[in-house]
């Protein structure tokens, strides 16, 4: 049983094994250490979040500046794909890091739960790929497909998201979800290049505030456990 | 640990710790596993390397929350190797919220509580 006096005295985490712990020191423990395994185990989401967000906003960015007539700075367009490969094939390695890595180990409904999903973002990658060979094969314009597939790479990423929020009853998540389809849907009313403009700032600039958000939401619900 | 501390205001009742639970080390395996998914397990050496555990320690401290009921071990075969999976149990799961909720009525209510075996 725990004396009274070691009830009274909040101290740190770290005990000696087997030594019963005082009170404080035992709740910071259980705190900093959910934290701890939580990150361990499920990776950290906002982390992918904001190399996705990087990679649209430096990506798309470079794409709008190499192709817009009114761009102060001068982008070859070479330079712009490469710097819109880079970020992407960086965030997918982040992302892919981020979520094999951690639940190795793990079996259970959860596990199967997270591979199915992040599985479905490579098939809907895959088939989006797909779908603009086809598209260009059948004859649309360059200018259009310029239009359509990036629109169309928010967006299918935004169903994504809602999905994953769905999955994980995560109301935040759905939202930047809905709100990443919006973006990617908009973003064609802007026409070409300004959709690049659009994509990158309001879709990679939302992925980029999600990803605080989440991080300030993670602080004060562990802060409030 | 013995005179508990009473007040005639506030009669109070010091919360039982789990003494299961309170020792430092299965404290760690347990909300370790608590994060995990009910009905999700996790590999011996997987659990090692996140609690941070030498093999020896680890299977005493799950030989005693075993014993309590809060982890179920299961041996298996995964691609013809032994594997040996752990997960918390209904019992452990609830063990460890009622352990946090007495430690919380603990810091909050100290100065005014008496022991529970004082019968007040």
């Amino acid at each position: 049983m725990i004396s009274p006096e070691s009830a009274r005295s909040p101290g740190h985490a770290t005990c000696p094994d087997d030594a019963s712990p005082s009170v404080g020191a035992s709740l910071s423990f259980i705190t900093a250490w959910r934290r701890q395994t939580a990150r361990r185990l499920f990776g950290n989401p906002e982390l992918v979040l904001a190399a996705w967000g990087g990679a649209w906003l430096l990506g798309f960015g470079a794409c709008y500046l190499a192709s817009s007539p009114r761009s102060a700075l001068a982008v070859p367009g070479w330079l712009a794909y490469l710097v819109l490969g880079v970020s992407c094939a960086t965030a997918g390695v982040v992302s892919a890091v981020e979520t094999v890595r951690p639940g190795r180990g793990v079996v259970g409904p959860s596990r199967q739960v997270t591979t199915l999903y992040w599985w479905s973002w490579l098939l809907a990658t895959g088939g989006l790929c797909l779908l603009m060979l086809g598209l260009g094969r059948a004859g649309l314009s360059p200018a259009l497909l310029s239009l359509a597939w990036p629109g169309l790479a928010v967006l299918v990423s935004g169903v994504l998201y809602a999905v994953g929020g769905a999955l994980w009853q995560d109301r935040l998540y759905y939202a930047l979800g809905a709100w990443t389809v919006a973006v990617g849907a908009a973003s064609t009313f802007a026409g070409a290049p300004g959709n690049l403009a659009v994509l990158a700032l309001a879709g990679g600039g939302g992925l980029l505030v999600m990803a605080v958000v989440m991080v300030a939401r993670r602080t004060n619900r562990w802060a409030e456990a | 640990m013995g005179g508990g501390v009473s007040t005639k205001a506030a009669p109070a009742v010091i919360p039982r710790l789990d003494p299961i639970i309170h020792a430092q080390p299965r404290l760690r395996v347990v909300v370790a596993l608590a994060t995990l998914g009910e009905r999700d397990q996790i590999a011996f050496p997987r659990l090692q390397e996140v609690v941070g555990m030498t093999a020896g320690n680890l299977s005493t401290h799950l030989r005693k929350l075993e014993e309590a009921a809060y982890v179920k071990v299961e041996k298996t075969y995964r691609r013809r190797t032994p594997v040996t999976y752990i997960s918390l149990t209904r019992a452990g799961r609830r063990a460890l919220e009622d352990y946090t909720a007495a430690l919380q009525t603990l810091l909050t209510e100290a100065p005014s509580l008496t022991r529970e075996e004082d019968g007040s």
